[in-house]
């Protein structure tokens, strides 16, 4: 499905978006400023930020629910506004409401009838998707009697009811138990080796990290940061866990570049920086400990978020300040 | 890929389900069937006035109920869909705006058109059933009637597209309502004299003249109805339609779905 010379599947170039606020609207708040982002074909992005950065703004420009005040996008390498494009893409909004007078089936029939799919095929995808989201038992349900987990896997249904190319997911794990991620994320990996392209928001990092080949972090509508993870989270590796044993704590003291230290039994456990690490084996050697473990340490995508969007970056770790 | 027509009526057919399954209907429906057999008691009180009684009350029922319909499902058609956000999904797929809205319209016209069908008949029966001759003249009336609904319709579409669901209704109720007393506006002059003079004349063309669709009474006193006033009806309506739709379209495509 991904050729190399294939256009990206998402191409924005200086997206700007604002909204009107105030009396009489003559404010404008802005949501979106100048955001350029690449998102290549089969790969899995992460949309990154806190509440109000402008994740669901971008999605929502990108759908043509939204119109930008300045910029270009691209989807699948046509522009955002075509129609064609629609056909190759699927699309979860945030806390989807579908329709409570109609069961799943009957809104996969709706939904497959708009994308142009042919009668006889609707119902056979619509059975196998609800099979696949987890409905297969409330098929027939109306659904207003849905948890909002449940309308979320029926949402699901109906953004991949056309096989898509590219799949925009707005916060997928919303609403769902656990076994309902695991069920997102299986999906999401499944469509990464058939070599679809997925474009979801999340505020759930620990998802980002294990499904993501890149992310994007987003903080009041600028893109702070994308890249992919390793390339992300190595520039702060700015220390190292060293494991020592046969030493005691006043030597300790004595070491250079301890950033902390934690007792486990009789090893110590020390936070290093980078490059006091020579010196520190050296002084461990003479005093007649063992170097047992090096480790550098990067921080999680959590940690990273926090620090990026302001939110501290405690996290909690029993570590004794040296 | 399916064409637009195909789009157009998928939209049609849910909003026909949705109108369907929508209990305000059967609600107007029973109130309707309570008024024609209201209309079979009163006969017992007039007497050689029943006839004119029971279609008098038939085609008012139609109206009075088609109206109600057309309002109150009208103005939640595009504004609902907007704040429950299950548009969303929709516009993501290969549906344009102007079908949505055409859609819409055809699907709430085509309940209006079963929910006057099965009325019809209705009156025809209680005609039928009291012995009386089941007068073909009453289907002039009763398009005039359907006429006047799609465009009460069209207008509910157009306030839906702009704002709330409330305020919609009762935006599409005092244009509903002064289109049928378009006369009164036409003789503003003698009922406000402190108007402006170019008030009446704007107000009476914009408006919806109601009155040109309203036959019930001079088919039920058997006064002749030519079949070109049914044209020309037609070709106001069309008209109207198209006028009202056209808005509706530019306000939903400029609508930022926040």
């Amino acid at each position: 499905m991904t050729t190399p010379t294939a256009a990206p599947a998402v191409e924005i170039a200086g997206l700007s978006k604002s909204y009107p606020t105030g009396w009489m609207h003559r404010g404008r708040r802005t949501a979106l400023a100048d955001l350029t982002l690449s998102v290549p074909r089969g790969e899995v992005f992460g949309y990154l930020g806190p509440n109000g950065s402008g994740k669901t703004t971008t999605l929502k420009v990108l759908m043509g629910l939204l119109r930008a005040d300045r910029g270009s996008a691209r989807v699948l390498g046509e522009p955002h506004t075509a129609r064609a494009w629609r056909y190759r893409a699927g699309y979860l909004p945030e806390n989807p409401y579908l329709y409570d007078y109609l069961t799943p089936v009957e809104y996969l029939d709706y939904a497959g009838q708009l994308l142009g799919i042919a009668a006889v095929d609707r119902r056979g995808r619509a059975h196998r998707l609800l099979e696949r989201v987890g409905l297969a038992d409330a098929a027939r349900v109306p659904m207003r009697r849905f948890s909002k987990g449940m309308l979320q896997r029926a949402g699901l249904a109906q953004a991949l009811l056309n096989d898509p190319e590219l799949v925009i997911l707005d916060e997928p794990m919303t609403g769902l138990d656990p076994i309902g991620r695991h069920m997102v994320k299986e999906l999401i990996l499944e469509l990464r080796e058939q070599g679809r392209t997925v474009f979801f928001s999340t505020h759930i990092l620990a998802d980002a990290e294990s499904l993501c080949d890149r992310v994007g972090l987003l903080r009041g509508g600028r893109l702070v940061t994308v890249g992919r993870l390793d390339e992300i989270l190595r520039i702060d590796v700015d220390h190292l866990e060293v494991l020592l044993s046969g030493v005691d704590g006043a030597l300790l003291d004595r070491l250079p570049g301890l950033k902390g230290r934690r007792a486990l039994g009789e090893r110590w456990s020390l936070q290093v920086e980078e490059a006091s690490l020579a010196g520190l084996v050296k002084s461990v050697q003479q005093a007649g400990g063992r170097v047992l473990a090096v480790q550098p340490v990067r921080e999680s995508l959590e940690e990273y978020f926090l620090r990026q969007v302001g939110g501290g970056t405690e996290t909690g770790r029993p570590w004794e300040a040296a | 890929m399916g064409s637009s027509l195909s789009r157009v009526a998928a939209v049609a057919a849910n909003t026909y389900r949705e109108t369907v399954r929508e209990r305000v209907l059967y609600n107007l429906v029973f109130f309707a069937l309570l008024m024609m057999v209201s209309g079979l008691l009163m006969r017992q009180l007039s007497i050689r006035q029943d006839e004119k009684i029971i279609k008098d009350i038939g085609l008012a029922a139609m109206d009075v109920v088609g109206t109600l319909i057309a309002v109150f499902i009208g103005v939640g058609l595009v504004s609902k869909e907007i704040e429950r956000r299950s548009l969303y999904p929709l516009l993501a797929k290969p549906l344009g705006r102007g079908e949505f809205i055409v859609g819409k319209f055809a699907g709430l016209g085509f309940t209006l058109l079963v929910n006057v069908a099965v009325m019809t008949a209705g009156l025809y029966l209680t005609l039928a059933l009291t012995g009386r001759a089941t007068d073909p003249n009453l289907l002039k009336a009763v398009y005039g009637i359907f006429l006047g609904l799609l465009l009460v319709v069209a207008l509910a579409l157009l306030f839906s597209t702009l704002t709330s669901a409330v305020i919609a209704a009762v935006g599409t109720a005092i244009v509903v309502v002064a289109g049928r007393f378009s006369d009164v506006i036409h003789n503003m002059k003698e009922v406000a004299p402190g108007a402006p003079s170019w008030l009446a004349p704007a107000l009476y063309y914009l408006l919806p003249n109601f009155r040109d669709f309203d036959l019930k009474s001079r088919v039920v006193h058997f006064d002749p109805v030519p079949l070109s006033e049914l044209g020309w009806i037609t070709l106001y309506a069309a008209l109207y339609l198209g006028f009202a739709l056209g808005l509706a379209l530019v306000a939903f495509r400029s609508r930022e779905l926040v």
